[in-house]
């Protein structure tokens, strides 16, 4: 073949290529688009070290950001039918004397051998059907262990929600096995978003319908108690915040209120039921009280904190209803921006008169976390993602809060850049609200490849102290801890 | 973030048909001879056992309506556990398809143990190794052949 002829069949070639939505969205995907935010990937990632962009990490700066987070989707048999139902995928991101390195790895879960097996989606999941071949036997047959990571002494935990934690290597990020509080406990459900006090002490929830335990650990991970409640609603609780003294559970209007399959599809959203905010006294769960407020929808909450005139106070990641999770979160990875209203950061107050006020930052706000130094105690900032323009799908930018003057300091990555949660690092010796960094990870779309950040949390909006950049793109994750050197 | 709100442990796993199991634990030399010659003897071994305590307590159905709790079980036992692998043999049994239900009773407290939301906390596993999903496997998966002779049949529990 001659080059005329060759480049005119190639032209051809790309035309028809141009013809197939499958083919795209991998276009799109590898021109930048977003969606190489939620792709695949097929295999773990042994330790590398990253690219250093610019700038430089501080000297006293030296530990590992583990990050969960889905990375595994569709199957030539049938795909997952919710962003959620991916398999769990956890990172570490190791920083030492200025140097970065990524390790990641596939949690070993009954799901991603069975699916792996069946070459197919067939685990029923959030948003996905049972299909056939399934094997369920307990919840945690069904555990994709996909959404945030805990640290419980020498050992990592990686979360899902409706199971047992999954136990990984710390260095290796091997899986270990499920982990079990006490046999009579086994796939008791625990929540991805434990609450932990500054001493170390856990406190959780895990969730069957109106009923609930409360799961006390000492630090290091061991059982203090796991003690049953009833909610008032049969709510979808993914969050629960709490004060230094008080366990505070928001029930949504989004009910359980008959049984389908798949999970997401047994729950309606009720506007009319109002929001119910359940503070319960850590020391005596008889001692509770319930505020009634009005309805939205959320997944994620920041820490709380008792005034001194007995009011709660927290912030909250609202939405106006449950779309994204039944509807934009469906579409997300069959490479659809299905867009909603967006979640708007808001900080909720419990009043003692029993009225709750709801004041908004004003701007779209999502994944909020705190100093963990201050975890329960009266504080004031909180860093949180936002979008840089409101027609971006998933988010791009870093922002931090600060209730006091209700100003809100931000960084924009960029329409290119796709940002993950941001984690606060505390200084080493340092004991102010949020002296210290800001740690995360973001997606650089034009790239294709995952970048890891360093800023001061204090000046957000001067941009990253330091930036990295791994050779591969791993698709974005839902949280993560730092565990220092 | 998914089916966690299952059936309660009263339709998950044929529960009824576990605490079954226990109830009716005979002793290993006790059982049902068939009315046609006897022509085949299984012995069923567990094995992969973990937990070195508590019994194995199974029965073994000769009909998918037996099986599926209408019926009784040709035989039900309760097999001490003393190590990784335990066995019992069931005479007098006539050629054709069986299948097996059974747990590891690991407290030895003569049920299954649940958690507080009615999951079950003690391993139990079928003949085929067979899986179900939100329920005991099937007919169809865990049913296998007993020929005429010695049958020998091994499950995997813990």
């Amino acid at each position: 073949m001659n080059r005329r002829s060759f480049l005119t069949a190639s032209a051809a070639a790309l035309a028809a290529t141009a013809l197939s939505p499958d083919l795209l969205h991998a276009a799109a995907a590898s021109a930048g688009g977003w969606t190489l935010a939620v792709a695949d990937v097929e295999a773990d990632i042994p330790r590398q070290t990253l690219r250093r962009l610019h700038g430089r990490a501080p000297v006293d700066l030296s530990g590992t950001l583990f990050r969960n987070g889905p990375a595994k989707f569709h199957r030539p048999g049938g795909s997952a039918g919710h962003w959620f139902d991916g398999d769990g995928m956890v990172r570490a991101f190791r920083v030492n004397e200025g140097q970065a390195t990524l390790t990641a790895r596939f949690l070993d879960t009954n799901k991603r051998r069975v699916d792996s097996a069946a070459g197919a989606v067939v685990t029923p999941g959030f948003g996905t059907p049972t299909g056939k071949g399934a094997q369920v036997a307990s919840n945690d047959d069904v555990n994709p262990s996909n959404i945030s990571v805990m640290q419980a002494g020498g050992e990592m935990w990686a979360l899902w929600e409706t199971g047992s934690p999954m136990v990984f290597d710390p260095v290796t990020l091997e899986t270990k096995g499920l982990h079990t509080f006490r046999p009579d406990l086994a796939h008791m459900p625990f929540l991805a978003h434990p609450r932990v006090e500054p001493n170390g002490r856990v406190w959780n929830l895990g969730l069957f319908g109106k009923q609930a335990i409360v799961w006390r650990l000492a630090p290091g991970g061991s059982l203090e108690a796991a003690e049953p409640i009833e909610l008032p609603r049969a709510s979808y609780i993914h969050d629960f915040t709490a004060t230094e003294r008080h366990l505070v559970i928001v029930l949504q209007p989004w009910v359980q209120d008959h049984f389908a399959m798949p999970y997401m599809n047994s729950l309606t959203w009720k506007p009319e039921l109002g929001t119910q905010i359940l503070v319960v006294d850590k020391a005596d769960f008889s001692q509770r009280r319930i505020f009634d407020a009005p309805p939205f929808f959320f997944f994620h909450l920041g820490d709380a904190w008792e005034e001194a005139d007995g009011a709660i106070r927290f912030d909250a990641a609202m939405d106006v209803d449950a779309s994204f999770a039944t509807v934009g979160a469906v579409g997300i990875i069959q490479g659809k921006d299905i867009r909603g209203a967006d979640p708007q950061l808001g900080l909720i107050s419990l009043k003692p008169n029993g009225s709750v006020d709801i004041t908004r930052a004003g701007l779209v706000g999502e994944f909020p976390r705190t100093d963990p130094r201050f975890a329960g105690a009266n504080r004031r900032h909180t860093v949180h993602l936002t979008k840089g323009a409101r027609d971006r799908p998933l988010m791009q930018a870093v922002a931090v809060t600060d209730w006091k003057t209700q100003k809100t300091d931000i960084h924009d990555f960029g329409p290119s850049q796709v940002v993950e949660e941001m984690v606060f690092v505390p200084r080493p010796g340092s004991s102010a609200e949020f002296d210290g960094w800001l740690m995360g990870t973001s997606i650089n779309l034009l790239a294709g490849k995952t970048e890891l950040h360093l800023f001061d949390a204090r000046r957000v909006s001067a941009g990253p102290l330091a930036s990295w950049q791994a050779d591969v793109p791993l698709p974005v994750t839902f949280h993560g801890v730092f565990v220092p050197s | 973030m998914t089916t966690r709100r299952m059936k309660t442990a009263a339709l998950f796993l044929s529960i009824a048909t576990l605490h079954g199991l226990a109830m009716a634990a005979l002793p290993l030399d006790v059982a049902h001879a068939q009315e046609a010659p006897a022509a085949a003897s299984l012995t069923i071994t567990f094995q992969g056992i973990t937990k070195a305590s508590g019994e194995i307590r199974g029965q073994l159905f000769s009909s998918e309506a037996s099986y599926g709790g209408k019926g009784e079980a040709v035989t039900v036992f309760a097999i001490p556990v003393t190590g990784a692998s335990v066995s019992v043999t069931v005479p007098g049994l006539a050629p054709g398809q069986y299948a097996v239900k059974a747990f590891h009773d690991v407290d030895g407290d003569g049920k299954m143990g649940a958690n507080p939301f009615g999951m079950p906390t003690e391993p139990y596993a079928f003949s085929n190794n067979a899986k179900g999903a939100f329920g005991p496997a099937p007919w169809s998966a865990a049913a296998f052949e007993v020929a005429p002779g010695e049958a020998a049949h091994a499950i995997t529990i813990d």
